[in-house]
């Protein structure tokens, strides 16, 4: 099955895991977050399309687990509710914290998984084309495409300005203060560089026609395919949860 | 300023002549982005004429490269025969096997065997010639060229150099440069800009026998290497391309 082909499923799949992340209790939540970690090794769609993908991916799932517990913690200090779970150098850790935090860190985790693992496995070229064919406009289209660029190249140009910065004697990397002090010296030039290469990539677009391209017609089936019936399950399944937890709401 | 249809004419200057913002007007990016910078002219292409510079893209009337070729790489597609099949499917013109018009082009560019690679992923030459190809796939009748040969070495820029002498003819060329060498290998037609001004509209040859006038405009003293040649040109009009030929091979 062609990256393409698997997008529609895959939408679905993050817009499902989205509605999860507002209904479901948050252990569920935690459950599915491994899920997807271990998916991202097992289930071939969601491999990511390169090792400089997978090696972010990994690094961003090491961060967010770590911001993750340093959230849980604070909040099971901070309220003050419930029984004492736990003391780290003397200060104790209350269950109802410790749990509101775990509540929001599992939220936020899935909301990022989700939506992260989507563009690491997704070729942006194929993202921009599906979307296309299903009538995105075209203005939309590049500027989700100027959007996504910058975000695909924002390391490799972070990489480039540093080694310049370095190369002119910024102190970019002798201790924590100089590198935060070198952080300006490198976003003015990440900054104004990405805004200038963000108008010729829309230039250049636009002298090819981009923004007067016609409809792209869709493709006719032959028939219903295994993604579309899995597109349909997914949906389904998120439109039943969604719509259990606004009733169960309701009855209160 | 006027150039006739199917030949090439060089815009020569020195930076901040207004050689791209010519270039830019020509091919209606300057009003479109820009509506209050230009407050008057006219522009007539073949029989189409406006009587403003035009404010919408004359695409695929008019195909523009940019200066970095880089950024005309739109990064949609994974290969450069995507990329280049994205500019007929902009224009709404892909023929049912696009391979029998794509191939062709890439090969005159001479770039075929790039056919499956990463567009991104080429050396500035390579990306100078698929920048070139996703614009001629359109085939403009006219063709502007912001300073083509600035990222080329020498066999690239001779190359291009054949490239646009066997579009002469079908296709009008316009090419902005600071560098002489590349516009007289292929042009018909010179003009030096200095501040948004012509100083000067002519055949190559009366270019030469003048070239001294413009010594403040144009970087006179890195071209004294050409001069011996261009000098015994100027004594035998009748042999003048093969010997500029020559001229060039020397450098």
């Amino acid at each position: 099955m062609s990256a393409r082909q698997n997008l529609p499923p895959k939408l679905a799949f993050v817009a499902f895991l989205w509605v999860c992340a507002f209904t479901l209790p948050w252990t569920i939540q935690a459950f599915l977050c491994l899920l997807l970690v271990l998916g991202r090794f097992t289930i071939p769609a969601l491999r990511p399309g390169s090792s400089r993908a997978a090696r972010a991916f990994s690094r961003f799932i090491l961060y967010s687990i770590a911001v993750a517990t340093l959230v849980s913690l604070l909040n099971a200090v901070l309220i003050r509710e419930g029984a004492i779970v736990g003391n780290i150098f003397g200060i104790s850790l209350h269950q109802e914290g410790l749990l509101f935090g775990a509540r929001t860190a599992s939220r936020l985790l899935l909301l990022s998984f989700s939506i992260l693992l989507f563009f690491v496995s997704t070729p942006l070229p194929d993202f921009i084309q599906y979307l296309q064919e299903k009538g995105l406009p075209p203005y939309l289209a590049l500027l989700l495409l100027l959007t996504l660029h910058f975000l695909d190249q924002l390391p490799n140009r972070i990489h480039q300005i540093f080694l310049a910065q370095q190369a002119r004697g910024a102190p970019v990397d002798s201790g924590m203060i100089s590198r935060t002090k070198a952080l300006f010296s490198i976003l003015s030039p990440l900054v104004l560089s990405s805004i200038v290469e963000s108008i010729e990539r829309g230039t250049a677009l636009e002298l090819r026609g981009f923004l007067h391209r016609p409809q792209a017609s869709q493709p006719v089936e032959q028939g219903r395919s295994h993604t579309y019936w899995l597109t349909v399950l997914v949906l389904s399944l998120a439109i039943v949860i969604l719509s259990y937890s606004i009733v169960k709401w309701l009855i209160g | 300023m006027e150039i006739p249809g199917g030949t090439c004419c060089a815009i020569l200057g020195p930076t901040g002549a207004g050689k791209t913002s010519l270039l830019h007007c020509l091919s209606g990016i300057m009003r479109r982005h820009h509506p209050g910078a230009v407050s008057s002219g006219h522009l007539q292409i073949g029989e189409r004429s406006f009587d403003e510079l035009p404010a919408q893209i004359l695409f695929p009337t008019v195909g523009l490269t940019l200066q970095d070729p880089h950024v005309q790489i739109s990064s949609v597609r994974d290969t450069v025969f995507g990329e280049v099949l994205f500019t007929l499917e902009n224009t709404g013109t892909v023929p049912e096997n696009p391979t029998d018009v794509i191939l062709p082009l890439l090969r005159n560019l001479g770039i075929d065997l790039l056919a499956d690679r990463k567009p991104t992923s080429l050396s500035g030459g390579e990306t100078q010639r698929v920048a070139l190809a996703t614009i001629l796939i359109a085939q403009p009748p006219v063709l502007l060229l912001d300073e083509p040969a600035t990222a080329l070495d020498m066999a690239a820029q001779q190359k291009l150099r054949g490239i646009l002498r066997s579009m002469k003819g079908k296709t009008t060329i316009v090419v902005t440069d600071t560098q002489l060498d590349f516009a007289l290998g292929v042009c018909d037609q010179i003009v030096v800009l200095k501040e948004g001004a012509i100083l000067f509209d002519g055949r190559p040859a009366a270019f030469l026998r003048r070239m001294q006038d413009f010594a403040t405009a144009l970087p006179l003293e890195s071209w004294n290497h050409l001069k011996p040649e261009l000098d015994e040109m100027l004594d035998d009009p009748s042999t003048r391309g093969s010997r500029i030929t020559r001229a060039l091979a020397i450098t």
